[in-house]
């Protein structure tokens, strides 16, 4: 059972905050502070208050507690199961490590029992030895803030050598494929993965300067008519950005969605797949991608 | 009237305000008009509670609107998990939990149950003001719920049942896996859980195209899949758009189909009263109550294999005796020069279809599938191209032109155009 307090805040929280006690920490801020961190915005009125007037019995009111061992719970057969199921999937291999013994768990799921049906078909190749090398020697300088130096060829067919700090990997499920965002490098701060070559650690003297770029956001905004149900469709398809919807009146609604700048052909395309309900409105700029687009396709004519 | 907790006994109600507030969020108070408002209240306070900034409201002339707004690339993790963190719990519950663990602190360690009840009162309890008490059946309950989460296992010696903790894995290695596989796998909340338990941390990974809804419906998830495991049937609650009332049906899970495009989850599941296929969205499912092991488990799902040759999405069209209906669909776009990436759009978006060059510039899409309405909404991201198209269901394809001849007009290009 997936909703269980084994798995809770609270549970967390406390354990954390035994272990503290049991290290000798008694000052109640410091203790507030772990709760401040570990649990809920509210969780402050219930947590040490609960230990300190003894209604959960496990601190005495002088901040010494009867347990004697730094508490700790062996895995769920939930939580193995759910280990057994992603240690069969093929990605997994990019990480190199070996799984804990789990020869006795079932698996809580193979990969024959999802199939993401919309996923792109030129995901990156995640059982090729080379990429997999170099998947490592990234996520390896990610941890150490270190440098790394590789090659690629850009799109004008020119081999371009770089040296930088890797920052994070973004991995997009559409795209089946792994991003690196970087620092350091002035041309460009995110590269797909399967495009970098001959990556290994920099291990020479030049330090590197700068950070991961901010990127730019915009907003577009659309009025949205809701019919053939596409009020949930619009707003779930849109569910993973910054958004805020408004109703206008009997199913008319506005809403307003905020994107990285560089995602607006994405974007316009997302957009106009649900068809005539769905209008933008602003920005000027978006809109007139929609109405290019729309233009072209009226005079290029459809039989 | 209990005192508000923002912890909570029961993961469905909130379940259905979550994903207004996630999904929708343009409702105020007064809008959800099926819940009392003193519900409302405790269920907004609580949300605001675990999800902390990533709440927001805005004041409209019909009341202040709460929505959660969460720009799911900036964050390496899914702060809706939090929800299922929230479980509530008695005062016995908790320092029960702690005392147990700390007997047996060590899988070496094995305790009978009178010696467990003994050092609970004497060892543990002893100390405080108003120690709580725990009966023999409270304990006795506690270490067998223990025992059937797998944390706790019991070994019989002729009467007597001793209790020890279960051996510990080292997850430490797994660090990066869990946080990969907590946000991109199924029932990624349960990678989350092991997660909470470690001290390390790491920001290594964020997502693109992230959909974080289906968070809320891990808990339908993992009781589907535990049904295919077992090959089993079950029996759900199915709360349809289409219908006012919930209804209970028996059906035989066989795979979970999850968009990557459009945030939905659906259940492929046969109908055994109806020989039917059937597919349901996740996030209408409630109360998966397991049923017997069916012998047609292996027959159905090879079924659904060769059924997937012909779904676009998650439709089928096939009647009880059998009989499959298959639309073909068609179109033909034209690409400029410099334009490769479209002609790569359409080989990597292609699905079950057929992707054909008829000249240097003109490609051909085609494909036979049960639903052509599936189609429409990939059709139109390559409007500014199509030159041709071709729908054995032509009620589609007008519907399809008599959409672009709307948007012509919302645009204002009902006229002439100039290119």
């Amino acid at each position: 059972m997936i909703f269980s307090e084994l798995y809770s805040a609270y549970y967390n929280t406390v354990a954390a905050i035994i272990s503290r006690i049991l290290d000798g920490e008694r000052n109640e801020k410091e203790l507030q502070k772990i709760v401040t961190e570990r649990a809920f915005g509210e969780s402050g009125l219930t947590i040490l208050p609960s230990l300190n007037t003894e209604k959960w019995q496990l601190v005495h009111s002088d901040m010494t507690t009867p347990l004697e061992h730094t508490p700790t719970m062996p895995l769920t057969t939930l939580q193995k199961r759910w280990l057994k199921a992603i240690s069969l999937d093929p990605r997994v291999r990019l990480f190199g490590v070996t799984f804990p013994d789990l020869e006795d768990v079932e698996p809580l799921f193979t990969p024959e029992d999802y199939y993401v049906y919309d996923k792109y078909a030129d995901g990156d190749p995640f059982e090729d030895e080379e990429y997999i090398r170099q998947f490592r020697v990234i996520l390896e300088a990610i941890r150490d803030g270190s440098q790394i130096k590789f090659e690629m060829v850009n799109r004008k067919g020119n081999t371009m050598f770089i040296r930088c700090r890797p920052v994070r990997l973004e991995y997009s499920e559409k795209d089946d494929k792994f991003r690196l965002v970087t620092a350091g490098w002035r041309a460009v701060s995110t590269v797909n993965l399967a495009k970098i070559q001959k990556c290994v650690h920099y291990t020479g003297e030049k330090p590197s300067f700068g950070h991961e770029k901010e990127p730019t956001y915009d907003t577009v905004t659309v009025r949205l008519r809701d019919e053939r149900n596409a009020l949930e469709r619009f707003m779930l398809h849109f569910a993973h950005f910054e958004k805020q919807a408004e109703k206008l009146g009997k199913d008319l609604y506005l809403v307003r969605i905020r994107y990285v700048h560089d995602d607006a052909p994405e974007m316009v395309i997302r957009i106009l797949s649900f068809g005539p309900l769905v209008e933008v409105i602003g920005s000027e700029e978006f809109r007139g991608l929609v109405i290019d687009k729309l233009k072209k396709q009226k005079n290029i004519g459809l039989k | 009237m209990s005192a508000y907790n923002e912890l909570i006994k029961n993961f469905e109600r909130i379940r259905s305000y979550m994903r207004d507030f996630y999904v929708y969020g343009f409702k105020s108070r007064d809008g959800y008009q099926s819940k009392s408002a003193r519900s409302y209240d405790d269920e907004r306070r609580r949300m605001e509670s675990w999800l902390g900034d990533h709440m927001s409201f805005v004041r409209t002339p019909e009341g202040k609107n709460v929505f959660i707004s969460i720009d799911s690339r900036t964050i390496p993790h899914n702060p809706l998990y939090n929800a299922w963190k929230a479980k509530s719990f008695t005062d016995g519950d908790i320092t029960l939990h702690f005392i147990l663990f700390d007997i047996l602190h060590d899988p070496a360690v094995r305790r009978a149950l009178p010696e467990i009840l003994s050092e609970i009162d004497g060892k543990y309890l002893a100390g405080f003001e108003s120690p709580l008490m725990f009966d023999e059946s409270t304990v006795r309950k506690k270490l067998k719920e223990y025992c059937e989460a797998g944390i706790l296992t019991a070994e019989k010696e002729g009467r007597k049942v001793y209790y020890r903790r279960a051996d510990s894995t080292d997850v430490s290695s797994l660090t990066d896996v869990l946080h990969y596989y907590s946000e991109v796998a199924p029932c990624g909340v349960i990678g989350s859980f092991i997660l909470d338990k470690a001290v390390t941390d790491t920001d290594s990974f964020t997502f693109k195209h992230h959909y974080i809804t289906g968070a809320i419906d891990s808990g339908v998830l993992a009781a589907l899949f535990t049904a295919m495991r077992e090959k089993r049937a079950v029996t759900v609650t199915n709360m349809s758009r289409r219908k006012d009332l919930p209804r209970r049906s028996r059906i035989i899970p066989l795979r979970i189909l999850i968009s990557a495009q459009n945030g939905r989850q659906h259940l492929f599941a046969y109908l055994p009263d109806f020989n039917s296929f059937n597919s349901y969205r996740v996030d209408y499912l409630s109360n998966v109550k397991p049923e017997d092991p069916t012998p047609r488990f292996d027959e159905l799902r090879a079924e659904l294999d060769r059924m997937q040759s012909k779904m676009w999405g998650v439709s089928v069209k096939r009647n009880k005796w059998g009989n499959e209906h298959l639309e073909h669909v068609e179109f033909t776009i034209r690409v400029e020069e410099g334009e490769d990436y479209i002609v790569k759009r359409l080989y990597r978006e292609k699905r079950v279809g057929t992707v054909e060059k008829l000249d240097e510039h003109t490609y051909r899409f085609y494909a036979d599938v049960y639903d052509s309405s599936e189609m429409i909404p990939w059709i139109r991201t390559f409007i500014c191209r199509i030159i041709k198209m071709n729908f054995s269901n032509r009620t589609q394809e007008n519907k399809f032109k008599q959409d672009l001849n709307e948007m012509y007009r919302m645009y204002g290009l009902d006229g002439e155009v100039k290119p």
